[in-house]
């Protein structure tokens, strides 16, 4: 997985980028709720927003093609989900409202963290006084998930360059193998992690 | 004072069996040891041992002393701020989501912050040479560089004592030269684990032999390396860099 | 089953919000009470391979292909409250990072695929491993019973409070949801037994670690789950009844099921008769359900026991 996918703009110097995390995230998180719970249609409020959004990113600096793209990679989830309320009685009018509001709170938070370095978000999410364990646990998770995906990439080539079957369940038990290693290489890793991390004078607080 | 002081140093793995099988040997203050020795020899577990993270459980409290500390428990703070560990791969040192985070964990545990260590961590980056990597994710960096920030965030914490466990495996000929230079300019004493016999006789001035366990010989690289026989019969070699050396006996073989 | 921004209504975010947020206090309070200093990055990195495995497709029916959720293989590898924490992470950095689940159904999607995926899956995995004896085959039926029936659960949840929002009918949302997660279910089920036969292979002790059973915590946490279930999908159980009929009629099932009823359900249309609160019946009648699918699941083990025995 190449990580350079989502952080790759979050460091350009832009308005839009020098707003403080913690605002950024207030702001965004306001303007989704006021989309996403407002109850049924608003099209001038969502009209509203959307203009905003692309104010905001025309401010951004950002290229256009970079959001768009990621817009359409998460947007097909809305949409497997919002074709289960075409199939009721004014489904079509309701489909339609949930794909804009889901696209519009989408592209809010995209705008959000393609200009946010996460360690940011992560760091807001400390100050708000979040249980240390879980924001380490996110901060392990954030730092580790392109190291462990890299991993499996690797594992599942090494598997495959030496079989020859290419059967369903030969596909089934290689997924399994793969990922039962990457488990167990996940939880010595954790224990060198721990080492390391207690070399350095950390203590359980 | 000794920088580090072993004595009869003994430790089983949790299945049982012998890891290592009564170590002594000492470290001056600014001297460069490496530890050389097979695979499975007990080197790795040998630097664990310098700042507590072996054994679980403590029994005896003599067996290693740093700076005229003893490691135990109650010591653990004093003694992992004066031993700077290097483990072996720099994904599981590195576990910080930004450089600057890695660089500061260690003086953030030991109460520095603010201005103050930001500058600690420039002046430390700049030390390895990467001067304004801060803000740089380590799934961005090479493994040379991911290598030389895991060695910032232990010189940041100003150690007598470097336990390195083979600093230079997949480093490029440019940053293994580096590295070694670098090494030489510290005023830390060094415990290098690695098989890099190249690293032992440009930078140690004595090298410590290994084998399952046990030590089984302590004196200048130059004399131990060109021990063909002694090489062999430990799984390593005669290095290159040695063909027109005079071979002699190790002294102080135990 | 992530539910993306503007699927759930305000009500509805709330409540799974304030249900999520108490599931992962608990969890994190046993965490700290109980895991060892130095299983602590395990959480981190755990919840770094359930992302990894996520990512692994495999193939559905139609051509269509499911994902793994991994609530179940968490809860069976790190024991429920580990299991909660990570899968919450994940669950938080795919919103927050990745934009996949919507901000305001956080909740909702904690809820569904962190408190009631793994808590499902260790209260059927427990109790059904043991009756099968405990042995590293009768490990892995149960994680597969676990794993299909967390994801299933999970769909319902997901389906309750869609309908609940009024975002798509109860009737369409439960057969809609809980249909497909059967069939994503079992690809779940198999991936989940086989990854823990291969963990199981390598490092038996990985697994025997996560396994000491917790009572007091599982009751907090089993209450919980009931709560949300309760809330979720009772009210509109009553609507189900409509939606299967509708289905069979389809298929053409109709006249068969009412010209030899074969079985007669004693809770027909999950009400029971002489009790007034309508809300009650339906409560009570969920209950009773879940009693029944215990007693059920409970004889399906005995007699697979002996049949392993014979």
């Amino acid at each position: 997985m190449n990580p350079d996918f989502i952080d790759r703009y979050a460091r350009l110097d832009s308005p839009v980028h020098r707003l403080p995390a913690g605002r950024k995230l207030a702001l965004t998180l306001g303007l989704v709720l006021l989309v996403a719970l407002w109850p049924g249609a608003a099209w001038p409020l969502f009209a509203a927003v959307a203009a905003l959004l692309v104010a905001l990113a025309a401010l951004s600096q950002i290229p256009p093609h970079f959001l768009l793209r990621r817009v359409a990679i998460a947007a097909p989830f809305a949409l497997g989900m919002a074709l289960l309320a075409l199939f009721q009685p004014e489904g079509g009018r309701i489909f339609l409202t949930l794909l804009v509001k889901s696209a519009l709170c989408l592209a809010a938070m995209l705008l959000l963290t393609a200009s946010t370095p996460f360690t940011d978000l992560l760091a807001v999410l400390r100050r708000a006084r979040v249980p240390s364990v879980f924001v380490t646990t996110l901060t392990l998770l954030y730092r580790y998930l392109f190291v462990l995906v890299d991993e499996s990439g690797r594992m599942w080539r090494a598997r495959t360059s030496r079989s020859f079957s290419t059967g369903r369940a030969f596909h089934w038990r290689a997924l399994a193998t793969v990922a039962g290693q990457l488990f167990i290489r996940s939880a010595d890793r954790a224990e060198r992690i721990y080492a390391a991390m207690s070399a350095r004078g950390w203590e359980e607080k | 004072m000794k920088a580090v002081e072993v004595v009869s140093l003994t430790y089983r793995y949790p299945d049982g069996s012998a890891a290592l099988r009564g170590i002594s040997f000492s470290l001056d203050a600014g001297e460069r040891v490496a530890l050389i020795g097979p695979n499975g020899a007990g080197k790795s577990t040998l630097l664990l041992h310098l700042n507590g993270l072996l054994p679980e459980r403590p029994a005896d409290p003599s067996a290693v002393t740093i700076c005229g500390t003893a490691v135990v428990p109650a010591h653990f703070p004093q003694v992992r701020k004066n031993v700077g560990l290097l483990f072996q791969d720099p994904d599981d040192q590195l576990f910080c989501p930004t450089v600057f985070e890695d660089v500061a964990f260690g003086p953030r545990q030991f109460g520095l912050a603010g201005a103050q260590l930001a500058e600690k961590v420039g002046a430390a980056l700049a030390q390895v040479g990467l001067a304004g990597y801060e803000h740089r994710p380590p799934h961005h960096l090479s493994r040379g560089e991911k290598r030389r920030v895991c060695l910032a965030g232990v010189l940041v914490c100003e150690p007598a004592v470097l336990a390195l466990d083979e600093p230079t495996t997949d480093l490029d000929p440019r940053g293994r030269r580096e590295l070694k230079a670098l090494l030489r300019r510290l005023p830390a004493a060094q415990l290098i684990a690695t098989h890099d016999l190249e690293l032992v006789v440009e930078n140690c001035t004595r090298a410590i032999l290994l084998d399952r366990g046990a030590i089984i010989a302590d004196g200048p690289p130059s004399a131990l390396l060109a021990d063909e026989g002694l090489m062999l019969a430990h799984g390593l070699e005669r290095p290159h860099i040695l063909a027109h050396a005079h071979p002699h006996r190790p002294q102080g073989a135990a | 089953m992530h539910i993306p921004n503007g699927f759930i209504d305000g009500k509805t975010a709330l409540t799974t919000g304030v249900l999520a947020v108490a599931a992962l206090a608990w969890a994190l309070q046993r965490v700290r009470a109980t895991l060892p200093p130095q299983r602590t990055p395990l959480l981190g990195l755990a919840a770094a391979f359930i992302f990894a495995a996520q990512m692994l497709n495999f193939p559905v029916a139609g051509g269509t292909s499911g994902h793994l959720i991994g609530g179940a293989l968490a809860a069976i590898l790190l024991g429920p409250a580990a299991a909660l924490v990570s899968m919450s992470a994940v669950i938080v950095l795919q919103c927050l990072l990745f934009n996949d689940g919507g901000v305001t159904a956080l909740g909702a999607n904690l809820f569904n695929m962190a408190v009631i995926a793994p808590v499902v899956a260790w209260l059927v995995y427990q109790p059904v491993q043991r009756l099968l004896g405990g042995s590293t085959r009768a490990r892995l039926v149960a994680a597969a019973l676990a794993a299909w029936c967390s994801t299933v659960v999970a769909a319902l949840a997901c389906a309750g409070q869609l309908a609940w929002s009024g975002t798509v009918k109860g009737a369409l949302a439960f057969p809609a949801m809980g249909g497909i997660h059967a069939l994503i279910g079992i690809g779940e089920a198999l991936i989940t037994a086989l990854i823990l036969r291969a963990v199981a292979a390598a490092r038996p002790d990985l697994l025997a670690e996560a396994a000491p059973a917790r009572p007091a915590g599982l009751v907090v946490l089993g209450l919980l789950a009931a709560v949300g279930l309760v809330v979720f999908v009772a009210p509109f159980a009553c609507a189900w009844p409509d939606g299967l009929e509708k289905v069979a009629a389809q298929l053409g099932f109709e006249h068969k099921a009412s010209a030899t009823p074969w079985f007669t359900s004693p809770l027909a249309d999950y009400q029971v008769a002489g009790l007034t609160s309508e809300k009650l019946g339906i409560i009570l009648a969920g209950l009773f359900g879940i009693l029944a699918v215990f007693v059920g699941a409970w004889a399906v083990a005995r007699m697979m026991k002996v049949r392993s025995k014979m």
